[in-house]
């Protein structure tokens, strides 16, 4: 039996991502969703870091192997933006969240070196959003990420949906450090990115509670169905955390 | 009654001399869509092709029953040339209403080369649909200002703000009342604020439908059911909004 891994939620208390743990949890039984990687909420991916990963870590804590606790540093933190990601890691977490356009920079340049190489010498998968805006663009994702060889990428959502333009080119030319996770992409997207990219690079992510986990399954299992995509599902992702050393 | 207020038809996709409706229609009409809002495609990005597109899509309108409302389009940076093929496709076929997609034919929305376009939509009483949600130049609050210079003319925010500026469409909405907005693009979570937040009477529905050779109908029309509106409320979205603002 496939296991099914949500690679990215927000169980949060704010604006659209208010979602109780036990809510989370119904939804993703609701989906048949085994575990689910969850990310802290916007402000906490912000400017209040510290509170939003110990939050996550409670959370995941509290409800056993069903959430692997993500955490995130707003890279301008520096130095002292680094011991925040270390601590968080030695805590528990599983990976690294960057949302540029939420923590104010621009992912093509080299503010994220340090703290992108130190995911790497942790072997922490960085989780980096990416979208319509102007600092988080897939083909700027590709200029980290043929900076940092040693570390494992996700691009979060494949550019949706304006980038998706951009996509065909990424996908030939990402490095082997590069997973392309598909929260956002619509279900005709993926029907031709799949022609595109070995299924083994794709990581499902809902992206609840901004998306509907359980529908979000149901058309993804049209276009790739999960007998056919288990990786897709859970194990690409799964590999990923393994490759952890923690 | 489903009216879809966001689909597109291509030349380059249906190139007959002689457009047929039937085979652009199975798709809506498996989903049970009544009526579709038609806009242009292969011309927004090749306006060498506008005229023809323009054509074409009012000659198959025409010979679909009426289930298919043809909207128009013009690049509005070309001045003189835009003006007047606005004009022939007002005069010439009743076009319904004007689609401008602003990164795709490299148009700003703040010039007064768009103002003139507007300027003739509002006297002809139709309504122009814009592409939203894209930097640098398809802001909301972009098309918010050209509306705030255009009172008397509707302008529909085509996808809402997308994914990641539908707050800002939201802010727009409630600013001006000349602005309305097309379910067609934000997630779920976006949507049920946008219907919290905005007025109910300015939205629609639409699929995109004709974007690429796929259906994404079936998926769109669930994004909006799985709200649980009352009835009223669905009727609203997805029959008399836009038989409002069309006249229907």
């Amino acid at each position: 039996m496939t296991i099914i891994i949500d690679a990215y939620c927000t169980p949060g208390t704010e604006r659209e991502t208010q979602l109780s743990p036990r809510q989370l949890l119904r939804m993703m039984d609701d989906a048949g969703i085994d575990r689910a990687v969850i990310a802290p909420q916007d402000r906490e991916i912000a400017v209040c870091n510290i509170d939003g990963n110990q939050r996550i870590l409670e959370m995941a804590e509290q409800f056993g192997e069903r959430f692997i606790p993500a955490c995130s540093v707003n890279p301008w933190l520096g130095r002292e933006g680094n011991d925040i990601f270390s601590a968080a890691i030695e805590a528990g977490a599983k990976l690294l969240v960057l949302a540029p356009a939420l923590q104010g920079f621009n992912l093509g340049d080299e503010l994220t070196d340090e703290l992108l190489a130190l995911a790497g010498e942790l072997s922490v998968p960085v989780y980096i959003h990416t979208g319509p805006h102007s600092s988080s663009a897939p083909s700027q994702l590709l200029l980290v990420a043929e900076r940092h060889l040693s570390t494992h990428f996700i691009l979060g959502h494949c550019g949706s949906s304006d980038y998706s333009h951009d996509m065909p080119a990424v996908f030939s030319v990402a490095p082997k450090n590069v997973w392309f996770e598909i929260s956002l992409v619509r279900p005709w997207a993926m029907a031709s990115y799949k022609e595109m990219a070995d299924p083994s690079r794709f990581i499902f992510g809902s992206y609840a509670p901004r998306n509907d986990p359980r529908l979000e399954l149901q058309y993804l299992n049209r276009e790739m169905p999960r007998e056919r995509y288990p990786q897709v599902y859970g194990d690409n992702l799964l590999g990923l955390f393994q490759g952890a050393k923690k | 009654m489903i009216i879809d207020c966001h689909t597109h038809w291509s030349m380059d996709q249906w190139p007959q001399n002689k457009p047929d409706p039937e085979t652009w229609w199975d798709v809506p009409g498996r989903h049970g869509i009544d009526h579709a809002i038609v806009l242009p495609l292969a011309a927004l990005t090749d306006d060498t092709k506008l005229q023809l597109e323009n054509d074409r899509i009012h000659q198959v309108c025409r010979e679909s029953n009426g289930r298919m409302i043809p909207f128009c389009s013009v690049k509005p940076s070309q001045g003189d040339p835009a003006v007047a093929e606005l004009q022939r496709c007002t005069g010439k076929f009743h076009t319904r209403g004007i689609k401008i997609h602003p990164w795709l034919q490299g148009t700003c929305v703040n010039t007064s080369h768009m103002d003139r376009i507007c300027e003739v939509a509002g006297d002809s009483g139709i309504p122009l649909l814009f592409h939203d949600g894209t930097p640098c130049v398809s802001l909301p609050s972009q098309i918010g200002l050209l509306a705030r210079r255009h009172p008397k003319t509707t302008m529909i925010l085509g996808h809402l703000g997308l994914m990641e500026h539908w707050r800002e469409a939201i802010s727009v909405m409630r600013k001006e009342s000349n602005i309305w907005g097309c379910l067609c693009g934000p997630h779920v979570a976006a949507i049920k604020e946008i219907l919290q937040r905005c007025d109910r009477s300015r939205l629609l529905w639409g699929s995109d439908y004709g974007f690429g050779n796929v259906d994404p109908i079936d998926y769109r029309l669930d994004l909006l059911k799985i709200q649980n509106l009352k009835h009223g409320d669905m009727e609203k979205i997805l029959d008399h909004n836009p038989k409002r603002l069309l006249s229907l």
